[in-house]
């Protein structure tokens, strides 16, 4: 299992469309990933799964893969964050 | 209604007025790519036999396969039109929002039976109404104000 920690930084935090690109990358591996904000640990391949999270800027959340590409799963999800969903500079 | 979905299921959403159009452009914007979803937007006033043939010519264009029908409100008109197309191979989920349309956006394409899409469609659109107050104090997020 591989896991990582990554600040949310984007104005508008997890919302519906951080949330489908999130998930539809997810989707795209074969691992078993789960986000986990506070108590909460959701399903990283549900796009509602992710807003039941209601995750705003400026907390953090865990990326926890397992499966055959758990690691690469993990970098590139973290990039997705790390880029603020590719919504601002 | 126990077949595979092993294409696409076709879809249908019947409102008051314009609001499925605009559920439709709401859902493309969030998933980015464009929908096939068809919509009818009847008019205050607007002949019953009209929609009943709008929704006819959809029934004959996609006959081979099954359908979901999305109306926004049980009991109203875009729903009571709808009863006479219900069979084992069409349902209609009424109340439809947003998390209901993208629950079934995100699930048409998996391979499970049309009966459990339909109930997966249906808690989607329930789970996605909360009362926020109660939510963050369930949560304990500590981000509500006491």
């Amino acid at each position: 299992m591989v896991e990582e920690k990554v600040e949310i930084s984007n104005k508008l935090g997890l919302h519906a469309r951080a949330a489908a690109k999130l998930s539809h990358l997810a989707n795209s591996f074969q691992s078993d990933i789960f986000l986990i904000y506070n108590s909460d640990r959701v399903n990283a391949k549900s796009l509602l799964g992710i807003l039941t999270l209601a995750a705003s800027v400026g907390t953090s959340i865990t990326i926890s893969a397992a499966g055959k590409d758990e690691q690469e799963a993990v970098t590139t999800l973290a990039d997705l964050f790390h880029r603020k969903f590719d919504e601002e500079n | 209604m126990n077949q595979k979905t092993a294409k696409p299921i076709r879809s249908l959403l019947i409102t008051h007025g314009q609001l499925g159009l605009e559920l439709k452009d709401i859902a493309e914007k969030i998933l980015e790519r464009n929908l096939d979803i068809e919509t009818i937007s009847i008019l205050w006033g607007e002949d019953g036999s009209r929609i009943l043939s709008k929704i006819e010519a959809f029934m004959k264009r996609h006959s081979d396969g099954p359908i979901v029908i999305f109306t926004d409100m049980f009991g109203g008109s875009p729903s009571n039109v709808c009863f006479p197309f219900i069979s084992p191979d069409v349902e209609v989920i009424t109340g439809i929002n947003l998390p209901g349309l993208l629950k079934f956006l995100t699930y048409r394409e998996k391979e499970i039976p049309f009966t459990e899409l339909v109930q997966i469609i249906r808690k989607g659109a329930i789970d996605g109404i909360n009362v926020m107050g109660e939510y963050l104090g369930e949560k304990s997020h500590g981000r509500r104000k006491s």
